[in-house]
């Protein structure tokens, strides 16, 4: 039974990161779609919001099998557990995305008002910090996240900058308000994000190390 | 913090039979009122070590014992202690329920008599007694003069524990006493154990791991005759210390 319950703990593990495979994907194409204004990009990435939905489901199922299976100890189960929180992670930053790519759409092209360079900047800082978790949840090394903390940091720093200049922006123009709160609500999900890939580091130290540590 | 109560004090227990050593160096210390459980592969010595702790193995005529077992500040194995007193004050239940052919009441009657008690008012009340703590008593009240051949299973086996109390032992040494009993009959075995921590003292040998994740305090693990790890239940089966327990708990052993 041992060789049945390896097996299957491996396939799960290997879905997780197909799953985490494809938040970051779509995290990256709605940043894609916010630096080129490409419609049928953000179009595609809404439409992988159901995928993300299949992986959210057939995840827990077969965590909740294996556990009621093979009453799983130790690693194995701080493995599965911490898979369940990633599989709720990795949702939330497919859903985050989706909305990212929702808010492109909603944008009014050609309108004259400044656009934001910073949330760019942003979202590559979160779709790095997202690749590192997924590489150090694939490889067990921690080291790829341990400065975690400090980059979400500069994220969040980011984040206020750019509520600030949005604010900024529609004292001086009321009829730019509708425009710039698409930017106040994206920088918001991508902090969002952020905030995600700190819990997956969290729980991916319990995983490898038994010990919990607080990042955020 | 508040200081532990030690029951039992092993210090370097070795053990051999024959010419076979079968124990290496075993100390830990049985926490009093809590549940100790330990596991191990087959063979790898726990029954043997949970029969040293009130010298079940002086039966086995060529296993030769060399230790401190420190209980009520006495040592176990010193030359001059009461072996009998002994296994008074530690009861054991074993693996097969064994109860005696008699009736029900004799089953728990007998040790109390052998140890003096002769008054039918008092044995009545020992027999009451030890039926409720092993939470038999509603089942068989109606029936004390009836063969306890004729429970079932379970029932023997708490009639095994009723009998282990009835001589109002400090602790209760168990070897593996659900492993020939089915779920429900091993349910209320589980449930009857966190009962009896409140008075007593219990060590069990257990094959079954989340047996031993669900009923007991502290736990050790065992291989080859040596003590590999030992420490709360929680900590074991969660993150233990040694490479070797994480194997035997997950599975991954051999």
């Amino acid at each position: 039974m041992t060789q049945r319950f390896v097996q299957e703990l491996k396939k799960l593990k290997s879905d997780v990161l197909d799953m985490a495979n494809l938040s970051k994907e779509m995290l990256n194409e709605s940043i894609e779609a916010l630096k080129t204004q490409d419609v049928s990009v953000a179009e595609k990435v809404i439409s992988q919001r159901k995928d993300i939905r299949v992986y959210d489901n057939q995840i827990e199922d077969d965590a909740k099998r294996l556990i009621a299976l093979y009453q799983p100890v130790a690693k194995d189960l701080r493995t599965i557990i911490t898979i369940l929180k990633m599989n709720t992670y990795l949702t939330r930053i497919g859903i985050y995305s989706k909305d990212i790519s929702r808010d492109i759409k909603a944008i009014p092209k050609d309108n004259g008002f400044p656009r934001l360079k910073s949330i760019c900047l942003m979202g590559d800082l979160v779709l790095d910090m997202l690749d590192d978790v997924i590489k150090a949840y694939e490889t067990e090394d921690l080291s790829l996240i341990e400065d975690m903390g400090k980059r979400d940091d500069t994220v969040d720093d980011l984040f206020f900058t750019i509520l600030r200049e949005c604010i900024s922006y529609m004292i001086e123009n009321p009829n730019s308000i509708g425009f710039y709160t698409h930017y106040m609500l994206m920088a918001r999900y991508l902090e969002r994000c952020g905030d995600h890939v700190c819990k997956i580091s969290e729980k991916l130290n319990y995983m490898i190390t038994g010990e919990r540590i607080i990042i955020k | 913090m508040k200081k532990k109560k030690y029951a039992l004090e092993c210090k370097n227990l070795n053990l051999w039979y024959g010419e076979n050593q079968a124990l290496y160096d075993i100390s830990m210390k049985v926490i009093k009122n809590k549940v100790t459980a330990l596991i191990g592969p087959s063979g790898c010595g726990k029954s043997t070590l949970i029969r040293c702790f009130n010298r079940m193995n002086d039966t086995i005529d060529e296993c030769k014992v060399d230790a401190e077992l420190i209980f009520n500040n006495e040592n176990i194995y010193s030359s001059n202690a009461d072996v009998v007193k002994i296994r008074r004050k530690i009861g054991m239940v074993f693996q097969k329920p064994n109860p005696f052919p008699k009736s029900i009441y004799e089953n728990i009657a007998y040790g109390p008599r052998t140890h003096g008690e002769r008054k039918k008012e008092k044995l009545d009340k020992i027999v009451k007694k030890s039926l409720e703590a092993a939470a038999l008593w509603d089942e068989v009240k109606d029936r004390l003069q009836k063969s306890a051949m004729g429970l079932s299973g379970g029932q023997q086996q708490r009639l095994c524990i009723a009998r282990a109390l009835a001589v109002e032992p400090d602790m209760i040494l168990m070897d593996e006493p659900c492993s020939a009993l089915d779920p429900i009959a091993t349910t209320k075995i589980e449930d009857l154990i966190d009962e009896l921590k409140k008075d007593y003292t219990v060590v069990i040998v257990t094959h079954n791991m989340q047996q031993a994740a669900r009923i007991s305090d502290y736990t050790g693990f065992m291989y080859l005759g040596k003590l590999i790890e030992f420490g709360e239940t929680r900590k074991i089966f969660e993150n233990p210390d040694e490479e070797l327990t994480e194997k035997y708990i997950m599975g991954r052993f051999g």
